[in-house]
Parts: C-alpha cells; structure tokens; sequence
C-alpha cells in the first residue's frame, strides 16, 4: 500500500542572484513497511525535501499526497489535520519541550485538538516498549541523548501515524544510541519510514536508499 | 565619535530590521508615557491651581467681611492699620436676580467694585477688565461656562437693565459656579455715573495686601483690635482661603491626586518590564556582538540607542496623547475651582514626563544589556531559546484535558521575572480601575442616596413644631420631630458660614453621620460637629466651638464627637435644640419625617401636603457638585481607557515574548499536528497564569491597600467604603478575560503567521 507519493517536487530558495534551486523535479513514492534513506550532502536540500513530504514546506511545484490525501493546495488548518493523523516527525536535536518529563511530552501530542483517541494508553505503552519506563518522569535535560531521542520517537509514533519522517536522527547521538534508534525506527511494523541524512550507516537499515544531488533523487548505486 | 556614530547607524539598522517590535516596543512606550503625562496634567494642574489663580489673581493677604458699612469710615480703619502695602473695596450683594438667553437666578452675588482695575482679587481671563464708565460687567468664567455666556453678550440685571459682558473673571476667594453661587463683577464708578453718585457709599468687603506678608497674624490683631464699628466682622488670610476651596474640591483633588500616583507606578513598572523584555529578546544578537568582537560598552551602547531612537518619539506621542486625553476635563474641573488651567506652567513637569520616557527605555535597554553582553558568549548565543530554572524538577505529573493550557503556564512561568513584572501591572492596573468603579459607585451612592450620609428622614415638610402628633397618626410615619437649621459663622479666623442643624431629642433617630471620633452628644452644652469643619477651625473632641448666631449672639458648645458628613463640605455642627432656640428664638424650624419600611413615602407626601406642609424629598449631598463629578468621571474614564490599553499591552506583550523564545516548541507542536487551536490553547494557559494571580492581587490590592489608602485620604469629608462590589470585580474580571481573549488571538495569529520550518530553526 502506498503511503507516500510525491512528484515533480521544485524548491527555489532565496530571492535575485541569490535563488538556488534546492530541489528540482523531485519524485519519491513509499510503501507501508517500507524504509527509505535519503542522503546527500550538507546543503543538498534534504531537510526541505522532508519538510515538502511532511507539509511542513509548500513546494513551488509538484504534488505530494500522504495516506492518500494531497497536501499541495491545502490550508496550514488542513495541513496541521493530515500531520496530526498521519505522519509523525523525529528531528535531529529532539526538539523535546524542556519544562515537561519524557512522558509528558509524548503525551502532549495525544492532547492535540483532534488527536485520535486513546493517547495515553498508547503513549505509556511506547513508553515502556521503547525501554523509558524508568525515566518517564525526568525532564530532558535529566535524559542521555539517546533516551531524548526515544522520547521523541515514542512522541512522533504515539498518534499511530502511517509515514514517520526523521530528520538526522542519530546526528547527535553517538553510535551506539544512533544504532540503537535507527533499529527502532526499522522495526516500526505497518509504517512507511523515511529517513534523510548525510550518515551512510542509516542506509544499513534501509530497504532503498537514495541519493539528492543537484536537486535530483537518484538511487545510491548510480551516483558515481 | 566614530564609534558613537558607527553604534547610532548599527542601531538604525537594527531597527529597521525588527520594525515590527520596534513599534510594539514603541507603543508600549507610548502607553507608559501617556500614563506618566495624564498624571502630570492631573497632578500638576490641580497641585498648583490656587497658587495659580492666587499669582494670577494678585490674592490679598486678608480679606475682611462685615456688615454694610460706609467706604470712607472703612478706608479710614484699615489706614490706620500698620504694614498695609494697598487696599481695595468691595459691595458684595447676594441674591440677585440675572437672566440670561431664557435662563434666571435669583441667587447670584454682584460684586460692586470701588476701584476695578487696580487690585481686585480676581484674574481676567477673556477680554478686559470693567472700564470706569458704561454698563460693563466681568462675570464669572464658570457662570459663563455654564450658561454659554459668551463676551459681548448682554446679560439682564432687573433694577440695572441690560449689562453688556467685556470680559470673564476668576475669583480664587471662591469655588466656582455651580459649586458656590454665580458671580459677576461691575463697577461703582460705571453705576455712579449712570445713576448719579451715591452720597453714602457702602462696602461689605476688604481686601488688604500687606508689605510683609509674614506679619499677617500680627496686623489681624491689631485689625480685630481697632475694627470698632464694623459689624459681624470676620478676617480670612490667604492661607485660609487655601483651606476652603481645598475643602470645596477637597476629596477630589486628593482622588486625583492619589490616583496619579497609581499611574505613576504603573507606568514606572511597564517602562521597566518593557526595556528589559526588549533586551531578553535580544541575547542572541548580542552574543553575535560579542562573539565578532565588539566590547561589553559598545555592545551596551547600541542597545541603548537603539531603546534611545524607539522612545524618543515614542514618548512624544505618549506624551501628547496623555496631554490631549486630561488637559481639557482637568481645565473644565480647575474652571469649576476658578482656578486656570497650568498653561505653559505644564511644559517643564511635561518635559520631565517625556525625559523619562525617553531614558528610562535607553538605559533600561543598556543597563540589562551591559550585563548581558558581560557574560558567557556561548551562553549568549545558546540564549535565544529560555530553558528551565536549574534544579527544578517536573515530576510525571498527570496532562490532563489542560495539558495545552498547562504547558503555556509553564513556559510563561519560565521567565520568572517577566511574570512577577507582568502580574504586577496587570494588579495594579486591576486595582487601580476597581478603585475608580467603587468610588464611581459610591460617588452615585451619594448623589443618590440621602441614607448614605446619615440622614434617616425622607420628607421634610413646613410644618410647626406642634404639628408633630397631627403627623405622627399620617399612616406609614415612623418618626417625626421639628428639625431647626440655621446659618452661622465661626467666632476665629475663616468666616466661612456653618449649617447649624438642631433637633429636641435624640437626632441619631433623624440623622446619623458617621462618627469619625469622640461620642454622640449627650447633654445641651455639647456639639457634634463635621470633619470639614473640625479640620478648619482644629476642632476636636473637648474642644470649645464658638458660633456667631445670625441674631448676633454666640453660643458656646463643647465639642462630643466628630461626624463625617458632606453636607456643606462638612462645616456643621449638630447642637441641642434647646440651646440653640435658648440663643435664637426665631431660628427656622421645620418638621423631618421618617417614613417606615412599610410605609408609602408618596402617600406620606400627600397627606402632608393636605396638611400644608410643603413636604420635601430629602436629596443627596452631592447634587449641586453634580457637575464635578461629571468631570471628575471623565478624568476617571480617560485614564481608564488608557489604564485598559496598558493591559492589553502588558499580555500582548508578555505572551508575545513567550512565543517568541519558545518559537521551537510552538513549532514542534505545529510540526505535530497541533493547528491555531492548540497554539491558542497553549497561550490561553499563559493567560491564565498571567491574569488569575493579577485579579487575585488586583482585588486584595484594592480592597486592604488602595480602597482604605484613599477612604483615609477622603475621611475629613466623608466615610466612603471603597472595596469594590461583587459586581465591580465582575467587570474587572471580564475585562480582563476580554484583553486575555484579544491578547490570545493576536498572538495566535502572529505565531500562525511564522513557518513551522522557521520555527524549528529557532
């Protein structure tokens, strides 16, 4: 079942002689279950090809439709209702609220208006099931990285999303954390992944990796 | 130089770009100053009012009252007396009759003047003073105020016809029209001349400037000791006229006065929460600074100058507002008081009021960044998103159906003291308009409500004393007793008439002002006797009171008690029947009736008007300083508009600033799915946290601090009960709520405006 489909994507930043096509016709469609990699250099425009996927971003062109509804043309209303149903984001500094425990934030997300029901339940459980159940009550900055970012994982999956998009996720972690998040985001069952990163370890997870160069995806092998 | 130059262009530049919170920074300014500059106006106008009116007036140092008498016998007198510097004379004639466009009184005093143009104890306002010839006459700015009497136009005096107006006069020896009764000014010479020379001119009036003014206690004495001839004479300095119409407008120049000062410390809180908000938003751009090399001074100087280039005309249009909102009700109050309005006296406290509006934001802006740009660079530049207080611990605490609204009163709680600044203009503010609306409420009270200064009876009716059992048997009447009320004049230093009220038992029945301190009197020796009055003559229980008696007797009383009461700004005393009527037989008696709860006051009326009584309805004290309070509420209301104005600001701007730093968080919950409806449910929370603790304070502010503050302030006039009504606290809550609601969806708004993406990016 397809999950995510984006085609055509275009990008310009910047105004003048200052306009730079970040990405430049940019297609990508992923299946449920599926893990796909996206690296690329710094700069390469990965975290706005994920932002476009994620209608955090409006693209200049192209169509992206996510669980089978288009986010291209919709109000940051609609926008913000497709996010909270269906995709769930992990970022590369946590970006966990400092004032609330781990549980906390993961429970923040299931008090959203609209949210799906049972939240909380479901948050104790990827609390538990992700190994946080001792830490729950800490505030951030009493949580290693690693156990940051599993707060935030659990914060990104509590709403039973289809699409998880993470951005840089074990950028500052080390690399036993880093492996130990990117297993957990392979064995999300059910759901499409997509991972953007400049670290070719995460492509060992990944069951396609690719590859943005000069606004283009392309599959890793064929980039010289 | 350079440097100064290169920080002012740095600081420009910064400006323009942050123009948007430059403006928000600016109008905040604005407020403050607007705020500063009303109280100014206020405080300053009504301050100074009677120095003013004196200088303007060329006020004597005595003035002295007394019988008609003959001009040439009283020249005489007052030659003879030591250090008089001039002298001039005056005919005051009451009750007489002016009409004017289809108006008429029959009330109004004409002051005949012997020599005007010389020294006569008043300012001329508008157009000129009265020429020694033709049927000119000065009247009085409030009396034409009040009547739309314009200059040129002629106002009719039956006995001396059509009298054209040449000009408007201030008399600071007197309260203005309504206040006290309409004046105006003419000439004798004019009359000679028109109806030929009085052979035995009279005079009622003096006033005497003296060389040395210091020596006025010495020239009353030798004046009382060589006054033979003059009747029921009474002296008045300077200084005791400053009692009077401070007791005329007593009560409300020291509201005004004392509500400035709130102001005052309003604004000062604001200015202070402003700068430093301005500065906190900046710790990054700051660690920039440092980080490129600028020093701890430089970095300090920029961000002064830039506060600088915000307040400058910031504070000019605060200052201009707050000028343009109070000059025009307090000129229209100090008018009522025959005072002139401050003029240019206004533009040095006005250039102090803009001066710290414009420094306080400078050196609030550099003295925070000063300290800011001391610290760690890295810490600076790790400072655009605030982090929680070290060592404080949130345990797993349950999110319920608030965890939104929970989460923005953490985040506003983060920035601990930005709260406490916040809360506090936003209490004092709350306190300050619970305040106006209690005393509002309480001014009506008094208009309205003749029980609320202690009168018990309802009807008086023109009845004799043996009356009283005919109607006792009217069904409905409580109570009824003759009541004698006479005007008399105290025996030492003010001549101001006294309201003398009598009854032959018990008057608490009838009237019961509240007893400020000693007791009820008891035996007919004994007096009770008004705050206003005990303060001017120094009254006070077991004190002698001396009343010079319209017969011309004096009669002695001790003094029981001190009553509050506004009748005749407290200048009464309550005395024994019996020992009034022993000094003055023929004093005015009529009969006060107490109707019952269940009885009909109407039906009451009637049937002692079937008995030809001419039944009254007893009136509140306040009714002719009914247009005082009119004026006094559109003061009240300007500074409330403005007062409301600063409560808004203060949210917008503390919930601002909070999104503002907390930019990322309120992204990652976009980024998760929350809309503006969780944005707005997270700043609701912030609200709260800002405006339930401010209501809290506002009230307890209120109601133990500033209502008894000013009660104790108003307690020579009268006892007001200034804590704020259940409904008061209601208005100011919902206002509260209202400027939370604006306040929440302005914020809203802005944060919605920002991409997410930005967001995360903090």
């Amino acid at each position: 079942m397809v999950v995510l489909e984006a085609h055509g994507l275009v990008k310009t930043v910047g105004t003048g002689r200052a306009a730079r096509r970040l990405l430049d016709g940019v297609g990508l469609t992923v299946q449920a279950d599926e893990v796909v990699a996206v690296l690329g250099r710094s700069g390469s425009g990965k975290s706005t090809l994920l932002h476009l996927l994620g209608g955090l971003d409006r693209p200049d062109g192209g169509t992206v439709s996510v669980a089978g509804e288009a986010l291209v043309g919709r109000g940051s209303a609609a926008l913000a209702r497709v996010r909270l149903r269906h995709i769930g984001f992990v970022f590369q500094q946590f970006q966990l609220i400092e004032e609330l425990s781990g549980l906390e934030n993961v429970l923040l997300a299931t008090r959203l208006p609209g949210a799906p029901r049972g939240g909380a339940q479901r948050a104790r459980k990827l609390v538990e099931l992700l190994g946080l159940g001792d830490v729950a009550g800490h505030l951030p900055r009493e949580l290693s990285g690693g156990e940051q970012q599993r707060f935030a994982l659990a914060r990104a999956l509590v709403n039973d999303p289809e699409l998880v998009l993470a951005d840089e996720p074990t950028g500052s972690l080390d690399a036993e954390n880093g492996a130990a998040v990117l297993e957990l985001l392979r064995s999300l069952p059910g759901r499409a992944v997509v991972i953007v990163t400049h670290e070719p370890e995460a492509a060992g997870i990944a069951d396609r990796v690719l590859r943005l160069s000069d606004g283009r995806l392309v599959d890793a092998e064929r980039v010289p | 130089m350079r440097a100064g130059f290169a920080a002012l262009v740095s600081a420009r530049q910064g400006l323009r770009r942050r123009r948007r919170r430059a403006v928000m920074t600016g109008v905040g300014i604005a407020l403050a100053a607007t705020m500063l500059s009303a109280a100014v106006v206020v405080a300053y106008g009504l301050g100074t009012g009677f120095t003013r009116a004196s200088r303007a007036a060329g006020l004597p140092d005595i003035l002295v009252r007394f019988n008609d008498t003959n001009a040439g016998q009283v020249a005489k007198r007052i030659q003879a007396l030591p250090d008089v510097a001039r002298y001039s004379l005056r005919l005051e004639i009451t009750n007489v009759s002016v009409n004017f466009d289809g108006r008429g009184t029959g009330n109004a005093v004409a002051e005949v003047l012997s020599s005007p143009g010389r020294y006569d104890g008043y300012a001329v306002v508008a157009g000129r003073n009265l020429p020694d010839r033709g049927s000119d006459v000065l009247v009085e700015r409030a009396f034409a105020a009040a009547w739309g009497i314009r200059i040129g136009d002629q106002i009719s005096v039956p006995g001396l016809g059509a009298e054209r107006v040449v000009g408007f006069a201030e008399g600071p020896d007197n309260v203005g029209y309504p206040l006290a009764e309409p004046r105006f000014y003419l000439s004798r010479v004019a009359l000679d001349a028109r109806f030929g020379r009085e052979v035995n001119p009279q005079v009622d009036l003096a006033e005497i400037w003296l060389r040395a003014p210091q020596y006025v206690n010495e020239v009353l004495a030798q004046a009382r000791a060589t006054s033979f001839g003059l009747k029921n004479i009474q002296f008045v300095t300077a200084g005791g006229l400053r009692i009077l119409i401070d007791q005329a407008a007593g009560i409300v120049i020291d509201l005004l006065v004392a509500l400035s000062v709130i102001a005052l410390v309003t604004a000062g809180v604001l200015l202070a929460a402003s700068a430093r908000a301005e500065v906190q938003r900046r710790l990054g751009a700051i660690g920039v600074r440092r980080a490129v090399g600028e020093t701890q001074g430089q970095v300090a100087l920029a961000c002064g100058l830039e506060g600088l280039l915000v307040a400058v005309p910031a504070s000019c249009v605060g200052v201009a507002v707050g000028v343009l909102v109070t000059y025009s009700p307090s000129s229209r109050l100090l008018m009522l008081l025959n005072e002139p309005p401050p003029g240019w006296g206004l533009v040095v406290p006005l250039g102090a009021a803009w001066l710290t509006g414009v420094l306080l934001p400078a050196l609030g802006a550099a003295w925070p960044a000063w300290r800011a740009a001391g610290g760690s660079v890295v810490g600076l530049l790790r400072g655009g998103d605030v982090s929680a207080r070290r060592g404080r611990r949130v345990g797993a605490s349950r999110v319920g159906g608030s965890g939104l609204a929970m989460l923005g009163a953490r985040l506003v709680g983060a920035r601990r003291a930005r709260l406490v600044a916040t809360v506090v203009t936003l209490a004092l503010s709350a306190a300050f308009v619970l305040l106006m609306l209690a005393l509002a409420s309480e001014l009506r009270n008094l208009e309205t409500d003749p029980g609320a200064l202690g009168k018990k009876y309802q009807l008086t009716a023109v009845l004799p004393a043996s009356a009283v059992a005919q109607v006792r048997r009217i069904p409905g009447v409580q109570a009824v007793a003759p009541r004698y009320e006479v005007e008399a004049a105290d025996s030492f230093e003010l001549g101001e008439t006294i309201d003398v009220i009598a009854y032959p038992g018990n008057h608490v029945v009838f009237e019961a002002p509240p007893l400020v301190s000693g007791r009820r009197l008891r035996g007919s020796g004994e007096a009770e006797v008004g705050a206003g009055l005990a303060d001017a003559l120094g009254l006070s229980p077991g004190s002698v009171l001396a009343l010079a008696l319209p017969g011309g007797d004096e009669l002695r009383l001790r003094v029981s008690g001190v009553v509050s009461s506004l009748d005749h700004d407290g200048r009464v005393a309550y005395v024994p029947a019996r020992a009034l009527l022993r000094d003055d037989p023929s004093a005015p008696e009529e009969l006060a009736v107490v109707v019952g709860s269940s009885g009909n006051q109407a039906a009451v009326s009637a049937a002692l008007t079937r008995l030809g009584g001419e039944p009254t309805v007893t009136e509140g004290a306040t009714a002719r300083g009914v247009p005082l309070v009119n004026v006094l509420r559109v003061i009240l209301r300007a500074v409330a508009v403005v007062d409301g104005l600063v409560c808004l600001y203060a949210l917008i701007q503390a919930v601002g600033l909070t999104v503002f730093e907390r930019r990322r968080t309120v992204a990652v919950l976009r980024a998760s799915g929350g809309g503006s409806g969780a944005v707005a449910r997270v700043l609701t929370g912030a609200v709260v946290a800002l405006v339930v603790p401010a209501a809290l304070i506002g009230v307890a502010l209120e109601r133990w601090v500033f209502g008894p503050a000013l009660s104790r302030l108003a307690e020579n006039y009268a006892v007001l009960s200034l804590a704020a009504g259940r409904l008061e606290v209601l208005a100011v809550v919902a206002g509260l709520g209202v400027a939370g609601a604006f306040a929440v969806a302005w914020v809203t708004r802005e944060a919605a405006r920002e991409s997410v993406v930005e967001g995360l990016a903090g």
